[in-house]
């Protein structure tokens, strides 16, 4: 168990490490572009601002032309106390409260279809290998593979189309029903799952092969070696076999990549979100850029970073369960 | 560099996602090609759905001097209201707030009569004391006065009889647009505020037609009827709804769909793909009057300071074929002097059609180029100047803005064939906003400042005040071409009130444009504009064009909004029989 402890205590400085690389890249990496952020963003106001009316916005922007390292440990503390910054595109909304209007639906939407995506694919694959060359083995991973492999946005379109706008099953926008207020009501929760319905299948459909496929040809390679053989041979009852043993060997690499996947959530679903008016990081993320937004970019990079990071270590501690050898 | 001008090829940011743009336009447009059931609305009646600012959910702000986009669009159509709108159809001032306005010598101070009986929407009555307050709040307070007012007012005050006189720290006749249109906001109110910069004013008080926030949620909100609006019986629209759209494509879905009452959009193919789908309600009109798009050589390069090398640049463009393949045949083609039609009272009358250098004509390109000493040259053709460099340049434009990239692309064909080696790059909008600002490119495609008189076109194109030294940020003139007799003429212009004195500066302006050819204008840039009358009609259109339709342009949409009436019965009656 000390093992465990201080595998999961070495993993944490790693990722501390990574933390402050990335928060620091997060830093410089605005200063390094083409062009002065403060002039693009004046340049909005057509060249009519006064240089006193400019200075004074540059002070509320909080702009300064203070030493590089001076802004960044001044950076650095407004970090540690939650502060973002004030977005420039939605003046004077801090950049954390902008956050807060996508994060919600982009975890809800994004997280669902992942969560649903890696459960259904995992199982089948390993249901798939289990059964090789059954019905379900020769028919779905080809399949699933082709869905796959069709363009993202031209897949969500057609759904879009066929079964929203052609068949209206489905709403053609948005991520709740108009009249419903956000909160804790029957109405705005059903309305939420309806509207999320549609899109979140197309990712489901998109992904599902690449958990499938994965799952399956770790089982394919689990299940030929000595130790299944052996469980067989001893007797032990087929689904047992297939869960305890198999599986949970053949789940290591999947998990992993639940994680980063898991991370890449808080990235928003860019397509996904364009595609049905859904609000959402990943739309946030392309206005940003658009308006030269640079606090906003900042404060959404570093969201997913921090989330990645967040999930790798959660990877950490579940592969620490599920593989007794990372203990020793 | 690779010669071939396939700019998908090279995979920036910018760039994929204007292919991914593209695609979703394409695919959406197969959508709407397709033949589908309207969605019945769930819209109540009397309520107009606007598709404005391209926002995945909206931000509850209102606040009326931030930029557009920062703010709601609302805030500057329907709740404030300013003294009085420029109407660019009309070329006119039409009285809101303010009933009139006189100069006071030659522009040096400028007095508007205020409307009597106009009351805020809390009931208070609105008076010369809050324009005063307005415009000292932004004296107060630099960062808001993001028009720049103070850097020629001296003094905004009521006089005895209620009017309001603005004093001049120099005479400056273009001030009117800004001064006149600057919204109006009550004092009893803002002065109360601690921090005037940084309210986001959640539920503001105006005198506009929309000023109470029906409902305010991310994805939509609502703006209702002001009670005690001014002008008698309007609006006589309920509220004004608005959705959030993030992209162009889900707003022609939503034009298509029905959904929409009024758009500001641009909408590819859109006889076909918009007006068919319900001739009889769907409509569009697209006037060329928001300024011109122009082509700028920078005088970066010496080639270009010799003005025939930049006319034969300009008469090498074949402009109907960048219309067509860029512009979807939307708009028209240039006059001589490049002003656009919201100019047309300014035009010079003696200068016509076919005149100068803004037509289609290689061979006088050619043979002006043969005269400037640069002849062709070796197996490609490319001409060589006199000093032994070939005529090679790089035509900068935006990565994803689509129309101007074709339009590029088209241009460099059109210069290959006079023998000028032409290639486009795209780059991202702040690595090209930096480059063309700081003069440091050789082509580039661009806008031009624009303004209710050709005052502010002609400065921004060849006034040496705007001349910057390259390598310095500049708003106006990245070309840096400065001409002596412009910059006298344009002093003149900011000094005088009298029409038609400022006509015939314009006019001279005109003429020495002509001359030097200081920027090259390739099309008209048009006010997109979008409306359906199946729930509300008296819209704008080319027949009855009392304003712009487009709702791109604040505070002219409170015009709209002031004239529109429900639709009469039987159209609503058309709607159930069309399903």
């Amino acid at each position: 168990m000390n093992r465990s402890v201080e595998y999961l205590l070495r993993r944490l400085g790693f990722y501390a490490l990574a933390a402050w690389v990335a928060i620091t890249l997060n830093f410089l990496i605005p200063r390094m572009m083409p062009g002065d952020p403060a002039q693009i963003m004046f340049a909005r106001f057509k060249g009519e601002m006064s240089p006193a009316a400019i200075a004074a916005l540059r002070e509320t922007f909080g702009i300064t032309d203070a030493p590089i390292w001076q802004q960044y440990f001044t950076y650095l503390r407004h970090l540690l106390s939650g502060d973002l910054g004030v977005s420039v595109s939605n003046f004077p909304e801090p950049v954390v409260s902008v956050i807060a209007t996508g994060l919600s639906w982009s975890i809800f939407l994004a997280g669902s279809a992942l969560i649903i995506s890696f459960l259904v694919g995992t199982s089948l694959g390993a249901l798939a290998a289990w059964r090789r060359g059954g019905l379900l083995d020769s028919i779905t991973p080809p399949l699933l593979a082709l869905l796959g492999a069709f363009p993202y946005f031209w897949m969500a379109m057609l759904a879009l189309f066929i079964f929203g706008f052609g068949l209206g099953w489905f709403p053609l926008w948005h991520a709740y029903p108009e009249g419903t207020s956000p909160g804790l009501n029957l109405p705005f929760l059903l309305g939420a799952l309806y509207h999320a319905a549609l899109p979140a299948a197309t990712m489901v459909i998109a992904s599902l092969g690449g958990w499938m496929l994965a799952m399956r040809n770790t089982m394919v390679g689990i299940l030929g070696s000595d130790y299944i053989t052996y469980a067989r041979a001893r007797g032990l009852a087929p689904r047992r076999v297939l869960i305890r043993y198999a599986a949970r060997n053949a789940l290591l690499p999947n998990i992993t990549g639940f994680g980063m996947a898991l991370g890449f959530v808080l990235g928003g679903a860019l397509l996904t979100e364009i595609i049905f008016s859904y609000p959402g990081q990943g739309y946030l993320l392309i206005q940003a850029v658009r308006a030269q937004d640079y606090p906003l970019m900042q404060g959404l990079f570093l969201t997913i970073t921090l989330a990645v990071l967040g999930a790798n270590w959660l990877v950490d501690i579940v592969t620490l369960m599920l593989d007794p050898r990372t203990r020793r | 560099m690779v010669s071939s001008p396939r700019l998908i090829k090279n995979g920036s940011p910018g760039r994929a996602f204007s292919v991914l743009c593209g695609c979703l336009a394409v695919g959406l447009l197969m959508l709407s090609l397709a033949g589908c059931k309207q969605n019945e609305s769930n819209v109540r009646p009397g309520v107009l759905t606007v598709a404005q600012e391209q926002q995945s959910s909206w931000v509850r702000n209102f606040h009326p001097f931030l930029p557009m986009g920062v703010a709601r669009w609302g805030t500057s159509a329907g709740i404030y209201e300013p003294l009085m709108i420029f109407n660019r159809m009309t070329g006119e001032y039409v009285p809101w707030l303010a009933t009139s306005y006189a100069w006071r010598g030659n522009a040096e101070a400028l007095v508007f009569t205020i409307r009597d009986g106009v009351l805020w929407s809390d009931g208070e009555p609105f008076t010369a004391a809050d324009v005063v307050y307005t415009f000292n709040l932004l004296k107060e307070n630099p960062a808001l006065d993001t028009g720049g007012l103070w850097a020629y007012l001296s003094s905004v005050e009521a006089d005895e009889e209620g009017r309001v006189v603005m004093v001049f720290s120099r005479p400056y006749s273009p001030g009117l647009m800004s001064l006149a249109q600057l919204p109006i906001v009550p004092q009893h109110v803002w002065s109360k505020l601690e921090d005037p910069i940084t309210f986001t004013n959640p539920n503001p008080v105006a005198t506009g037609p929309f000023t109470e926030v029906l409902s305010f949620e991310s994805q939509v909100y609502e703006l209702g009827r002001n009670p005690r609006y001014w002008k008698e019986g309007y609006p006589k629209v309920e509220a004004l709804r608005f959705p959030a759209f993030p992209t162009n494509e889900q707003v022609t879905l939503a034009l298509i769909n029905g959904e929409l009452d009024w758009a500001g959009s641009f909408v590819p193919a859109i006889d076909r793909i918009y007006v068919a789908k319900d001739p009889e309600h769907h409509g569009y009109w697209f006037p060329a009057v928001a300024g011109s798009v122009y082509l700028y050589p920078s005088q970066w390069v010496d080639d270009f300071h010799d003005g025939r090398v930049r006319k034969a640049l300009s008469l090498a463009l074949d402009r109907e074929m960048i219309n067509r393949v860029a512009m979807y045949n939307y708009t028209r083609l240039p006059e001589p002097a490049g002003l656009s039609d919201g100019y047309a009272k300014w035009r010079h009358p003696d200068i016509r059609p076919g005149d100068g250098w803004v037509h289609f004509d290689p061979a006088a390109a050619s043979r002006l180029l043969d005269e400037a000493g640069y002849r062709r040259s070796g197996e490609a053709g490319i001409r060589v100047g006199p000093d032994g460099n070939p005529m090679s340049y790089e035509i900068s434009v935006i990565a994803g803005w689509s129309d101007w990239v074709r339009a590029c692309q088209v241009m460099a064909r059109n210069l290959q064939a006079v023998g000028i080696d032409a290639k486009v790059k795209a780059y991202d909008f702040t690595g090209w906003f930096e480059k063309v600002q700081r003069g440091e490119f050789e082509l580039s495609i661009g806008w031009a400042d624009d303004g209710p008189t050709p005052y502010r076109v002609f400065r921004g194109i060849m006034a040496t005040e705007t001349v910057k030294p390259f390598g310095e940020n500049t708003y106006v003139n990245w070309h840096r071409f400065g001409n002596q007799e412009a910059d006298d003429l344009l002093t003149h212009f900011e000094r005088t009130v009298d029409f038609a004195e400022q006509q015939k500066i314009a006019w001279r302006l005109q003429e020495i444009y002509i001359e030097e050819a200081p920027a090259i204008p390739i099309f008209l840039n048009p006010s997109w504009g979008e409306y359906n009358t199946r729930r509300f009609v008296g819209w704008p259109t080319a027949e009855n064009p009392y304003v712009r339709l487009s709702t791109n342009h604040p505070p002219e949409p409170l015009i709209v909004m002031t004239r529109l009436q429900p639709a009469p019965v039987s159209a609503t009656a058309q709607k159930g029989d069309m399903q």
